[in-house]
C-alpha cells in the first residue's frame, strides 16, 4: 500500500535560469532549496516564542551562490572533504584530481556539485534533483548520476536522501554543507550546546589531512555530553590551534551488525532561542566545522559574517579515506548504488 | 606494557551545599570517569570548605571555589597547581592573578533571563539582588550585567538588594520586598540573582496578592530543584553550565599535573539552558478583548457583575466574549468572575475578622447560601470550616483536590507554603 504524504512545494525564479524551491510543512516551517548546487538556502523555523528565523547562513540572492566560497548550504560532491595531494590509486591506476585547497583536493574541486545546475524531477515525496557529472571532471573517472531527495515532514525533520550510480569505478563522498546558527544570527554559535555520539575523532596535520584517530575523552573534542562550543574553543588544545577551531571528523558510533543504519548522531541546542537540531545519518563520519573562516564573508545580513557565526555538521565518509585503510568502502562501481540518508530535525524541546 | 598510572592527590575546596557547586564537582567526576586520570579526591565529609593548614597540605593539585575571598587568600601562598572556579567579572583586573580561572558567565546568565523576559513581552524590568558582601561578588556582577543590558536598550530598571534573611528579620524583609514590588510599574519582569532569592520574592508576591506572572514575571538563576519544590507557582530559571565548568577545571588541572602552565587562562562557560515554567509565562498573546475583560472583572467582580456587563464594557456580544475566553483561558466569563470572587472571599477570610455574611456581600455573592454552595463545590468545605482552618493556623490545609475551576487558586493552595507562617519555609532549608 502506498503511503501518501502531503507536502507543499512552491518555486520562485531567482534569475540566471535558477529557481528557488520552498518546502513547507503544516506548522509553517519552510526550507528553501536552489537548483544551483541543490543548495539549502534558508530554513525558517520557530523559536521558543513562536517567532520564525532563518537558521541557515547564506547569501541574499542567487548571485552569491554562483561562486559560494564558503560552500553555504551546498550539496558537496563528487568528493566531500579533502584528498591528500589530490592523488589516489584505483584499480592500479593513479589519479590526480584538482587541488583547490593548498596542495589538497577539497569538495569536488572545479567540478564541485554545489555550483552545478541540478535538474528538478517530479517526485511524490518531496523535491528531487538530479545531476550528471561527466567522467574527467575535476579529474575523477567515470560518469556519475546523482539524485537527491529533499523532504520536510510535520515534525520539522528535513531528510536528505542521496543516491548515485557510475559507469566506471570512482570515489564518491557526498555531503550537505549547511551552516547553521540556531539563534537566527542574533549572536554567534558559541553558546550552542553540542552533543556528538562519538568516542573518537581524527586528528589532523596542518593541511587538515587526518593523521590518526584519537580518543575524545579528556579533550576539548569530547562532546559525548552536551558542551558549549564557544567555551570549548577556548580550551588550550593543539588540534584546535592547527585548524583554527573545530574542523575535524568524528568517527561516529555504530552498530557493528548494521554499520550503515540510520541512527541519531548529534544534537545542538541553543539556550537562547530554545531551538534544537537533531541529526541522524547512515554515514560513518561527521565533520564538525565551527565556521573558522567566516570572518568578512558578506552574506544576507547587513554586516559581514564573523568567525564562528555558523557551524556545519557534515555527514560523510572519512576525509582522505580513498587513500586510507578502508578505501574500497568509498569506491562506487558500475552496477552498484551509492546511498546515504541524513536527516536534520528542528524542534523546541519542552514545548508542545 | 602497562604502566600503573600515578595517583594524584587532589583537593576540592568548595562549599558544596548548593546545586551550583555540587554540579561542578559532578562535572569533575564526569571528567575523571571519562579519562584514565587517577585522582584521589580530598573534600570534607560535609562538603564544606575548610582552609586551615591548606598551605601545608601534601597533595598534587587543588580545584577551588574562588568566589570566597578567604579561599583566594589562603591559596595565594600555595605552590601546588591550582585551578580557580567562580563567577566571571566584567573587569579583567577583578580576577585573581596567576591562576587559571573557569568562570560561569554572569553576563550571559543575566542576558538569557533578560532576553526571556523581553520575549515574554515585558517592558519594565527589575533585579532582586543580595546585600553586598565579599562572598557574593557574583551578585554584584549580575547587577552590573543587568544595568549594562538596560543601558544598551535605553531602559531604566531598579535593583533591589533588600536585607539578608534571618529568622528575626524575616517578616520585615518580606514587608520590605512587598513594598518594593508594589512601588514598581506593572507588569514587570524581575530577575532574581539566584533561585533562592527569586523564590523569596515569589512568596512575597503571593503573600501580597500580587499576581505572578500576570503582574510580576519572575525568573531566577541556578535551576535549583529545591526552589521549584518550595514555590506554589513553578519558578522559571536559568541553568548554569556548572557541569561543563567542572569538566573544564578538571581538564586544566589534568594538563597542569603533567607540566602545562595556564596562569592567565580564563574560560567562560555560558548557561546550559533555561527552564521556562509558570512564573515567567507572562501572557502577552491574550486577545485584546480578553485583556480588557479581565481588567474589568478584576475591578468590578465583587460588585456582582454578570457576563453581559463585561461584554458591554468590551463592546462585543456575550457569546463571542465567551468564545474568546474559552479559547484563551479555557473557561467562561462567568467562571472567571466566580473564580475572582472566590479568591477575594478567601483572601478576606485569611486577612480580616469580618463575618461570613459580610464577606459574602463584600465579594459580590448575593446570599450567604450561595457563598456556601460555591465553597462546597469548589473547595470541598464550608466557608466556616475554611475560616476556622485558617484561624487554627498553618497546619490546617484546605482540601486541595476538589478544584473544579481550571486555574488553581494560588491563595487557597495552603499546603505548599503557609503564607501567614512564612518562617516555616525560610527556616527549614532541607539539608542535602
Amino acid at each position: 500500500m502506498t503511503h501518501f504524504k502531503h507536502f507543499t512545494l512552491s518555486s520562485t525564479p531567482a534569475g540566471d535560469g535558477v529557481t528557488w524551491y520552498t518546502l513547507h510543512n503544516a506548522h509553517g516551517m519552510r526550507v528553501v532549496v536552489s537548483d544551483r548546487g541543490a543548495t539549502l538556502v534558508s530554513w525558517w523555523a520557530p523559536d521558543r516564542y513562536g517567532r520564525s528565523d532563518d537558521i541557515l547562513l547564506g547569501y541574499a540572492d542567487d548571485y552569491g551562490y554562483a561562486t559560494n566560497g564558503p560552500y553555504f548550504g551546498g550539496l558537496i560532491g563528487r568528493w566531500g572533504n579533502r584528498i591528500d595531494g589530490g592523488r589516489f590509486t584505483l584499480d592500479g591506476v593513479a589519479y590526480q584530481v584538482d587541488c583547490n585547497d593548498g596542495s589538497n583536493h577539497l569538495h569536488g574541486g572545479s567540478g564541485g556539485f554545489h555550483l552545478k545546475h541540478w535538474q528538478v524531477q517530479p517526485d511524490p515525496e518531496g523535491l528531487r534533483m538530479t545531476l550528471r557529472s561527466a567522467a574527467g571532471e575535476a579529474g575523477f573517472p567515470g560518469n556519475l548520476l546523482v539524485s537527491v531527495l529533499y523532504s520536510l515532514d510535520d515534525q520539522g525533520c528535513l531528510s536528505i536522501r542521496y543516491s548515485a550510480t557510475a559507469d566506471a569505478a570512482t570515489p564518491v563522498n557526498l555531503t550537505s554543507h549547511g551552516y547553521f546558527n540556531l539563534n537566527g544570527g542574533s549572536n554567534d554559535i558559541g553558546d550552542h550546546m553540542l552533543m556528538i555520539d562519538a568516542d573518537q575523532y581524527l586528528q589532523v596535520a596542518p593541511g587538515l589531512i587526518p593523521v590518526r584517530p584519537a580518543e575524545v575523552a579528556g579533550s576539548a573534542f569530547d562532546f559525548r555530553q552536551p558542551a558549549p562550543i564557544g567555551a570549548r574553543l577556548t580550551w588550550p588544545d593543539e588540534q584546535l590551534k592547527i585548524a583554527g577551531g573545530f574542523d575535524h571528523c568524528y568517527c561516529l558510533r555504530h552498530d557493528e551488525a548494521a554499520p550503515a543504519a540510520l541512527r541519531q548522531v548529534a544534537t545542538v541546542y541553543d539556550p537562547g532561542s530554545g531551538r534544537q537540531l537533531t541529526m541522524a545519518t547512515t554515514e560513518p563520519g561527521l565533520q564538525f566545522y565551527s565556521g573558522n573562516f567566516l570572518a568578512g564573508v558578506q552574506g544576507r545580513g547587513s554586516r559581514p559574517y564573523r568567525i564562528h557565526d555558523g557551524f556545519c555538521l557534515e555527514a560523510q565518509a572519512y576525509p582522505n579515506q580513498v587513500n586510507g585503510a578502508d578505501s574500497e568502502a568509498v569506491i562506487l562501481r558500475p552496477g552498484y548504488l551509492y546511498r546515504q540518508t541524513t536527516t536534520y530535525q528542528l524542534s523546541v524541546p519542552g514545548s508542545a | 606494557m602497562t604502566r600503573i598510572p600515578t595517583v594524584h592527590r587532589i583537593a576540592l575546596l568548595f562549599n558544596a551545599n548548593k546545586i551550583f557547586d555540587r554540579d561542578i564537582i559532578a562535572g569533575i567526576g564526569e571528567y575523571l570517569t571519562s579519562t584514565r586520570a587517577s585522582w584521589d579526591l580530598f573534600l570534607e565529609e560535609d562538603f564544606r570548605c575548610r582552609l586551615q593548614g591548606i598551605e601545608r597540605w601534601q597533595g598534587h593539585g587543588i580545584i577551588a571555589d574562588f568566589d570566597d575571598p578567604a579561599t583566594c587568600e589562603a591559596l595565594s601562598g600555595v605552590s601546588l597547581p591550582v585551578v580557580a572556579v567562580g563567577g566571571s567579572y566584567a573587569q579583567a583586573s577583578d580576577y585573581p592573578p596567576g591562576v587559571p580561572y573557569v568562570a560561569t558567565d554572569n553576563f550571559k546568565l543575566v542576558k538569557l533571563a533578560y532576553d526571556h523576559l523581553i520575549e515574554a513581552g515585558l517592558q519594565n524590568f527589575a533585579c532582586f539582588s543580595l546585600p553586598q558582601a565579599a562572598v557574593n561578588r557574583w551578585a554584584q556582577e549580575r547587577e552590573k550585567a543587568f544595568t549594562a543590558l538596560l543601558e544598551r536598550d535605553g531602559l531604566s530598571g531598579q535593583i533591589y538588594r533588600g536585607v539578608g534573611t534571618s529568622a528575626q528579620s524575616w517578616d520585615t524583609a518580606v514587608e520590605q520586598q512587598i513594598a518594593w514590588v508594589r512601588s514598581l510599574p506593572k507588569p514587570i519582569g524581575i530577575i532574581g540573582v539566584t533561585d533562592a532569592r527569586a523564590r523569596q520574592l515569589l512568596q512575597a508576591c503571593l503573600c501580597a496578592g500580587i499576581a505572578v506572572p500576570e503582574q510580576v514575571a519572575l525568573i531566577g538563576i541556578d535551576n535549583d530543584p529545591l526552589a521549584r519544590i518550595l514555590t506554589r507557582v513553578p519558578l522559571s530559571s536559568v541553568i548554569q553550565g556548572s557541569l561543563e565548568m567542572g569538566r573544564t577545571a578538571a581538564h586544566l588541572l589534568h594538563q597542569m599535573l603533567h607540566g602545562a602552565r595556564f596562569a592567565e587562562t580564563r574560560i567562560l562557560v555560558p548557561p546550559a539552558g533555561i527552564n521556562v515554567l509558570a512564573s515567567s509565562l507572562h501572557e502577552v498573546h491574550k486577545h485584546p478583548h480578553v485583556m480588557q475583560a479581565l481588567h474589568f472583572i478584576r475591578q468590578y467582580a465583587c460588585q456582582g457583575i454578570k457576563t453581559e456587563q463585561v461584554a458591554d464594557y468590551v463592546g462585543v456580544s456575550r457569546s463571542s466574549l465567551d468564545w474568546y475566553f474559552r479559547r484563551e483561558l479555557g473557561r467562561s466569563v462567568h467562571d472567571e468572575i466566580l473564580r475572582f470572587k472566590l479568591e477575594a472571599a478567601c483572601q478576606l477570610m485569611q486577612h480580616s475578622a469580618a463575618s461570613i455574611a459580610e464577606i459574602a456581600i463584600a465579594c459580590g455573592f448575593t446570599t450567604v447560601q450561595y457563598l456556601h454552595v460555591v465553597f462546597k463545590r469548589e473547595l470541598g468545605c464550608t466557608p466556616k470550616e475554611y475560616q476556622e482552618q485558617w484561624q487554627q493556623g498553618a497546619e490546617a490545609a484546605a482540601p486541595r483536590n476538589k478544584h473544579r475551576l481550571s486555574t488553581p487558586l494560588p491563595m487557597l493552595d495552603m499546603a505548599a507554603a503557609p503564607t501567614h507562617h512564612p518562617m516555616r519555609a525560610a527556616l527549614a532549608p532541607p539539608a542535602l
